[in-house]
């Protein structure tokens, strides 16, 4: 399936990508540490990502791999060396948002928000929203919904619309099935391949489930604040890989 | 005499209108911040710098705005080091610049001097240009950064908008009424949105409202306007009780 979808990719790229392809990685990341106050949360974490790839971050809780998604949009201060090829517009798509309920903001006010405009001129948004909107899976009527009143997947929907709008080339999810049931998270991840392959998006994605690192993902970084392992899924992620990452009993241990 | 009264009467109403205008969309901010509070204690803030001022000969309200932004300047700073939340630090000014008000100012004086409408109405424009990116620093700011936004510059240009906002409420109002004149149309607007235009439209409205009816009541019966602005709002909010959704 891994194998199918790459393909198809690398197909869509010689069509619409190719005078802007470019050599070498799209990410390059050099002994990035992170500290907060003296404990460390990541530690000589090297990896790369290469144009139209998945990247599956794995990892127990609390081994940084928020934390990573954050240092690598400056959302959080590091050491090391974090280099994006200097052409990527990033989307990000965070677990959650922390201030919903008191704002009564609608969908549709939501994606307003990032727009580049301050005020006023938002019929070319709004055209785009509602495209992107159709692209994640959601009719327009969710527009004048509020935030707070939408399902955990609806909500998580609309983050990735967010993410979507103004066409970045990468995107980094931050648990994207978190809180949402088997059926909810298997579409998910099927909206996710879809963008990739329609797209050439290059995702990083954080992930609780092995079976989707094994199904979408062309490297695989374990992580618990150092990196445990790195490459294609099949080869890195060995059953004493996972058992040092989660201890034994790995399947039976998705807490959240 | 009747009409050089009523000149008056409408420069009032109007200075009370745009003070309204700019107080109830900000006021949305100030609530969904979670520093209703915190006006008043800003109110404090403003004294000392008024008393200076009076005794080195100047507007008094320079003195009050020249404290009010040093305070709101501060409070972001300190903020933004310390991770503590805004009203416990504000609340550290409060009693600081409390005692030394009460020891500079002399009186009613200082709230006698005039200021313009377009003071509120500047305040009113900058609330609106920076309300987009001030929502998305509330609701998250890490979608801010990432769409390099600069939430804290969002919020610091919220806190000297909120300071200025006071100023002109201390001016015209007194600093007791600039409270409740933020906070009251917000609350009771809350209540009746169900969108975040709607929540600004209905506070804004509310606002105004409150202002003037209550401005008319005390000059129909002749008492201060003030408590009558304040209790016109208190009974917006008792009725926005009724329309509360679910």
């Amino acid at each position: 399936m891994n194998n199918e979808s790459h393909e198809n990719h690398q197909g869509h790229k010689n069509h619409k990508h190719s005078e802007t392809e470019h050599i070498g990685p799209i990410l390059e990341v050099r002994d990035l540490s992170v500290t907060f106050g003296n404990q460390e949360v990541l530690k000589n974490v090297s990896f790369s990502v290469n144009e139209g790839n998945i990247l599956a971050i794995i990892g127990p809780n609390g081994a940084g791999k928020t934390v990573l998604l954050k240092a690598l949009i400056g959302l959080t201060s590091y050491d090391g060396e974090v280099k994006w090829r200097s052409d990527i517009k990033i989307g990000y798509v965070p677990q959650r948002l922390p201030e919903t309920e008191s704002l009564l903001l609608t969908v549709k006010e939501f994606l307003i928000l990032k727009s580049k405009h301050l005020f006023f001129k938002d019929k070319e948004w709004l055209s785009a929203i509602n495209h992107e909107l159709e692209s994640v899976g959601l009719s327009s009527t969710i527009l004048e919904r509020q935030l707070k009143n939408l399902s955990r997947g609806q909500f998580q929907r609309v983050l990735i619309a967010w993410a979507i709008l103004g066409h970045p080339n990468v995107l980094l999810f931050d648990e994207p099935t978190a809180g949402i049931d088997l059926a909810g998270e298997d579409t998910i991840y099927n909206l996710l391949r879809r963008l990739h392959q329609d797209r050439g998006l290059t995702i990083l994605l954080i992930s609780h489930d092995l079976n989707i690192v094994y199904r979408y993902a062309n490297n695989v970084l374990c992580l618990n604040k150092e990196r445990l392992c790195f490459g294609e899924p099949q080869k890195a992620l060995t059953n004493e890989q996972i058992e040092k990452l989660y201890g034994k009993n790995v399947f039976y241990h998705h807490k959240h | 005499m009747s009409l050089f009264i009523d000149t008056q009467f409408l420069l009032i109403l109007l200075a009370g209108i745009f003070t309204a205008l700019a107080a109830s969309f900000l006021g949305v901010f100030v609530i969904v911040k979670r520093m209703a509070l915190a006006s008043d204690v800003l109110s404090h803030v403003a004294l000392p710098g008024m008393g200076l001022a009076l005794l080195l000969n100047y507007d008094p309200m320079l003195g009050a705005a020249a404290f009010l932004i040093l305070a709101a300047l501060a409070v972001w700073a300190i903020e933004k080091k310390t991770t503590l939340p805004p009203e416990s630090i504000i609340g550290t000014f409060f009693v600081a610049t409390l005692a030394i008000g009460v020891l500079l100012v002399p009186d009613e004086e200082l709230l006698k001097s005039l200021f313009g409408d377009l003071f509120a109405a500047t305040i009113l424009i900058l609330t609106i240009i920076l309300s987009r990116r001030l929502t998305l620093s509330i609701i998250a700011s890490d979608l801010a950064k990432s769409i390099k936004a600069r939430p804290d510059a969002a919020y610091l240009g919220f806190l000297v908008l909120f300071a200025l906002n006071i100023a002109l409420g201390i001016k015209l109002i007194g600093s007791l009424l600039m409270g409740a004149l933020m906070i009251l149309p917000a609350v009771a607007a809350r209540n009746f949105s169900w969108s975040m235009k709607s929540f600004f439209s209905i506070s804004i409205i509310l606002g105004v409202l409150m202002m003037t009816t209550g401005i008319l009541i005390a000059k129909y019966f002749e008492f201060m306007p003030g408590p009558s602005v304040i209790i016109t709002g208190i009974v917006f909010f008792i009725i926005s009780l009724l329309f509360k959704r679910g």
